[in-house]
């Protein structure tokens, strides 16, 4: 598996005049785990639907594996080495997890019926009643089960734990690290539970109204990645290749900076500045401070690195 | 696998399709000889023996006059289990991220609700046809014989125009609905320019069963079999799914 795992460059869809993704570059090398974060409607569904074939994208292209997922058979291909979750786990209600287990291995020839039985123990999954008797909780499982147990280079999972206990959400992140990140498949995974990316990803990129707010190594955010607080009656402009992003809060300034904070804050300070505090970021408060709405919020560094960012207000 | 699911999700009509004509048929076969003794049904089959080939054929008329549409009640509730009836539940996503192409699915699903279609019409026809034959000793119903494959042939287009209607309803209900619409709206237009302007237009593609009931009359004097409807019937029959597949390609979910 020496290709890239997922290659998006330029992709966009709209519906009319609503743009739901954007100019989206992306680059997942195999191996990685990749948090795609966002608000509801940020885009990341469609961006998954659309590298499986089930959207058309207006524009741009996307690579699986290598393959197309806009001509037929190079999707049959990717279908065959992709795992997909999707957000509403919907499979046949008259149909139980036995069944469907039976059903789905006759599509893909590396299904290992011994993940399968180990996955439905540990999960705890009801085999033998049908889907819809199932509770939300345990359809997501049987979802899941089919996704884990078929044996895919890549897994692509749409909120995978969404309505799940912490017990259960925890064994799934346990199943996920054990069996498939400690083997160097790569997983592709949008979720609003930011504790579970920061468990088990390795890069996020943060998607606002279909553009790419922030991509990083999570590694980078934690080690790097300050927020720096300043105040003063007119604030200068800062301009500087590692400022993420930057809002306004009355007197106050709120700067995300990627990298050298001090260096930053001493620039601030040259142009009279008060700098009240430079503190570490988690990645929820990243998040929170790149998407809230109620902040002007600058472009961020979208393209793996952080872009200049010239002015804001 | 597909086509087992396929079954799985039309076996409940379709064993219904089956009992309710094979029951019809048995019933219109059993029924000259039927008598009440003492308050209950009994099987009489005198009069089958006293003048079995004009009785069969009577049997076989009201058969025919019943069944004939089997082949196109089979088309629209079987055909509803389509794969464009996944859209609007959510299933479909599951189904179009198994490595099948959606021109497979769709030709895999057409296959099984022919495969029942033609069982649901030879069955019930073919049975009362051995069982006339057994009661009448005579064997000599060509005519039944041909029936039930006439039934499946103008019931294809119909199949086809359920499977391209559930896809662009994206729903089984709106696959029966449109499809039931079209027919009606079809039909009525037809006796709008039959009955006030005096026209006899050839029919679309139901000519073979018009043919079928307008022929099995003793003695048989088999009119000209209406081969135009014929390849009506069978280019819709390929026509109308290959449609329903360009609009399946293209749908997003």
């Amino acid at each position: 598996m020496s290709e890239v795992a997922i290659f998006i460059e330029g992709l966009s869809k709209s519906y009319g005049a609503h743009a739901a993704v954007s100019e989206l570059r992306l680059k997942i090398q195999p191996g990685a785990v990749y948090g795609f974060l966002g608000r509801n409607g940020a885009g990341k569904t469609t961006t998954m639907r659309m590298l499986l074939g089930l959207v058309r994208p207006t524009e741009g292209s996307a690579r699986v594996l290598g393959l197309d997922p806009t001509k037929e058979p190079e999707l049959v291909q990717i279908l065959e080495r992709v795992g997909f979750v999707p957000q509403r786990k919907q499979l046949y209600g008259w149909a139980t997890p036995a069944e469907l287990v039976r059903m789905n291995k006759a599509y893909f020839p590396r299904w290992s019926d011994g993940a399968a039985a180990e996955l439905a123990k540990r999960l705890e999954i009801p085999m033998n009643m049908a889907f819809k008797k199932l509770s939300i909780g345990n359809q997501s499982k049987v979802a899941l089960l089919l996704a884990l147990a078929q044996g895919a280079e890549v897994l692509v999972l749409d909120e995978p734990t969404a309505g799940l206990d912490p017990v259960m959400v925890d064994e799934i992140l346990r199943t996920l690290i054990e069996d498939h990140i400690s083997q160097g498949r790569t997983i592709f995974v949008s979720s609003h539970h930011l504790g579970e990316v920061e468990q088990i990803c390795d890069w996020v990129g943060i998607l606002e109204e279909g553009r790419l707010l922030l991509e990083s190594r999570l590694e980078e955010i934690r080690q790097d990645f300050r927020l720096v607080i300043a105040s003063g009656e007119s604030l200068p402009v800062a301009k500087s290749t590692d400022l993420v992003s930057a809002t306004t809060d009355g007197r106050f300034r709120r700067y995300v900076v990627a990298r050298e904070a001090e260096r930053f804050a001493a620039e601030l300070r040259g142009q009279g500045a008060t700098i009240l505090e430079i503190s570490p970021l988690g990645l929820r408060e990243l998040f929170l401070h790149l998407v809230r709405k109620e902040d002007p919020c600058t472009p961020g560094n979208a393209g793996a690195k952080a872009v200049p960012v010239s002015s804001f207000s | 696998m597909y086509a087992w699911k396929c079954w799985r999700e039309s076996r409940a009509r379709f064993i219904f399709l089956l009992i309710m004509f094979t029951v019809t048929a048995l019933l219109f076969t059993l029924q000259p000889g039927l008598e009440i003794r003492n308050g209950w049904w009994y099987f009489d089959r005198s009069e089958y023996l006293h003048n079995p080939l004009p009785t069969a054929h009577v049997v076989f008329s009201m058969i025919l006059s019943v069944l004939w549409c089997s082949g196109f009640l089979s088309a629209v509730f079987l055909g509803a289990t389509a794969s464009g009836s996944e859209i609007e539940p959510g299933t479909i996503e599951y189904l179009w991220t198994r490595p099948r192409t959606r021109t497979s699915v769709t030709w895999t699903h057409w296959g099984v609700c022919v495969a029942e279609m033609v069982i649901v019409a030879v069955v019930p026809i073919y049975l009362a046809a051995v069982l006339l034959g057994a009661l009448t000793r005579h064997w000599d119903f060509p005519f039944l014989f041909f029936a039930p494959w006439m039934m499946v042939i103008v019931g294809l287009p119909v199949l086809g125009l359920t499977t391209l209607m559930t896809a662009m309803r994206r729903s089984a209900s709106g696959g029966l609905i449109y499809t039931s619409g079209v027919v009606v709206v079809y039909a009525f237009l037809r006796q709008i320019v039959i009955v006030p302007l005096h026209l006899n237009p050839p029919t679309l593609f139901a000519g073979p069963l018009v043919w079928l009931v307008s022929n099995n009359q003793l003695p048989y004097q088999p009119s000209a079999f209406p081969w135009g409807s014929l390849w009506r019937a069978v280019f819709l029959a390929a026509a109308l799914p290959l449609v329903a597949q360009y609009v399946l390609k293209r749908a997003e979910v």
